[in-house]
């Protein structure tokens, strides 16, 4: 993976509607999806929004604000408490554009890789969270994550793409 | 709008130098976004200590997210309904096609049986009038069927599958429970020709059922005959029956021949008109009366 110093990495400017738009398309794919199609339980599509746009935006604070309003949404539509999904993605934000800062992830095989290493971190932030916060905790199950790494890495790969038309 | 990809992430420079605040300012200003992200998440660690206080009860994020989401979902909802319900149309129409095809085919399958059971009834039933007809009768007879017509416009003749083989001899009278249909004229190993009574060639003797009076029924068109050799003076009735006088030695006497459907004085004889008791266009099954010798002979050959 190519290193960049420091604000030499090159940022995109995202028009707002692009924004809305896809947050609005993950949320809706997050709701609809799963009910005619089983296996995209394991598909976040608010987390891979909160990945690409702070990969290209490369701003932090961006990054975290981004991460926190899916996150309170994806809480908000689902009947857990609210702040667990906006805490963890806030977290990826916040990491997402620190990694942007200093590495190139324009090639797809460096997209992969941080997508990958960023649900898996996403994941075991909210089962840190719901360990540490929640009375009975939903249980680890490993397979299930691995599974969700696969499948959101897979989607990143026709998801970006479309993005990128947009930038 | 459009985001700046060029804002400040950390702290802008050139804060002013104090004794203990510019180590601190520049300390925080560099990690601006880490301050943030700490603030952010504990604000929603708040967030959940007072949803678990309060029992989940925080309606309100949620009443916006859905407001925001819900029109949406239902459009999507609404769309992949139709989209569904489009595509199992197809399916089903698809599927009712192919059934359809499927059905047809039993259908004509199934209606050509059924004509072919009812033909078979129909036979049955017709070959039953012919078996009761032929035990009421008092002489031998052999049952045949009609196999062919003879070729030829004025050809009033018909083939039957029967022969010499089951005992038939020339001038062999053929009748049907209606009535006479004709002779036999021409009799071979399987089969045999038969003379209508409406050929021109064929006679018969007959008489009238109720004066008794005799002539002989000749041949004149496709469908009627004429009786010939009654005098003037000699009652007819319009629809009376003609039946055989017995005195040709062929025909038994007796049986129906046909009945008057027109009658006109001429020189010295009436012109007759008859129209023959059995229609001739459409035997299928006939049976030959046999001479007394000729049923010796059938009996003979029956025996093994």
């Amino acid at each position: 993976m190519p290193v960049a110093p420091e604000r030499e990495v090159e940022a995109f400017r995202v028009h707002y509607v692009t924004l809305v738009v896809s947050v609005l398309a993950a949320l809706l794919l997050q709701t609809v999806l799963p009910v005619l199609i089983p296996v995209a339980g394991l598909m976040d599509f608010p987390l891979l929004v909160t990945v690409y746009f702070t990969l290209i935006r490369q701003n932090q604070i961006f990054g975290i604000a981004l991460g926190s309003v899916l996150g309170l949404m994806q809480d908000a539509l689902s009947h857990g408490y609210l702040g667990m999904f906006g805490m963890a993605k806030a977290v990826v934000g916040y990491l997402a554009a620190s990694a942007s800062m200093r590495f190139n992830f324009e090639t797809l095989f460096a997209r992969c890789v941080v997508t990958a290493a960023l649900v898996l971190i996403h994941d075991l932030c909210m089962t840190a969270f719901q360990h540490a916060l929640l009375e009975s905790p939903p249980p680890f199950l490993p397979l299930d994550r691995a599974s969700s790494v696969l499948v959101n890495v897979a989607l990143s790969l026709v998801f970006f793409p479309i993005l990128d038309r947009f930038r | 709008m459009t985001f700046d990809p060029n804002s400040p992430e950390t702290g802008a420079p050139g804060q002013p130098v104090t004794r203990d605040g510019p180590n601190v300012q520049a300390f925080i200003g560099r990690h601006r976004s880490s301050f943030v992200l700490a603030a952010v998440l504990v604000a929603q660690l708040l967030l959940l200590s007072i949803q678990i206080t309060r029992n989940h009860d925080v309606r309100l994020i949620r009443v916006w997210a859905v407001a925001v989401v819900d029109p949406f979902q239902r459009s999507m909802h609404g769309m992949t309904d139709l989209s569904v319900g489009a595509w199992r149309t197809y399916r089903s129409l698809l599927h009712a096609q192919q059934e359809n095809q499927q059905l047809r085919v039993q259908l004509a399958s199934a209606e050509s049986q059924i004509l072919q059971l009812s033909e078979q009834a129909a036979e049955s039933g017709r070959l039953r009038t012919v078996l009761d007809f032929k035990n009421q009768l008092p002489f031998q007879t052999v049952a045949a069927e009609v196999i062919a017509s003879s070729p030829g416009e004025n050809s009033n003749a018909i083939f039957i599958g029967k022969g010499v083989d089951a005992g038939l001899t020339a001038d062999l009278a053929v009748i049907t429970p209606e009535g006479v249909v004709g002779k036999t004229i021409a009799v071979f190993p399987r089969s045999s020709q038969v003379l209508l009574l409406t050929d021109p060639a064929s006679g018969v003797g007959v008489m009238l059922e109720k004066t008794r009076v005799q002539g002989v029924l000749k041949g004149d068109s496709e469908n009627l005959c004429l009786v010939r050799y009654i005098m003037n003076e000699e009652p007819i009735s319009f629809g009376e029956s003609i039946l055989t006088s017995g005195l040709d030695q062929i025909y038994p006497k007796g049986l129906p021949v046909g009945m008057v459907v027109q009658t006109s004085a001429g020189n010295i004889y009436k012109n007759v008109a008859v129209k023959p008791a059995v229609d001739l266009s459409r035997l299928e099954t006939v049976l030959v009366v046999l001479k007394p010798n000729s049923a010796q002979q059938q009996a003979s050959n029956a025996r093994p």
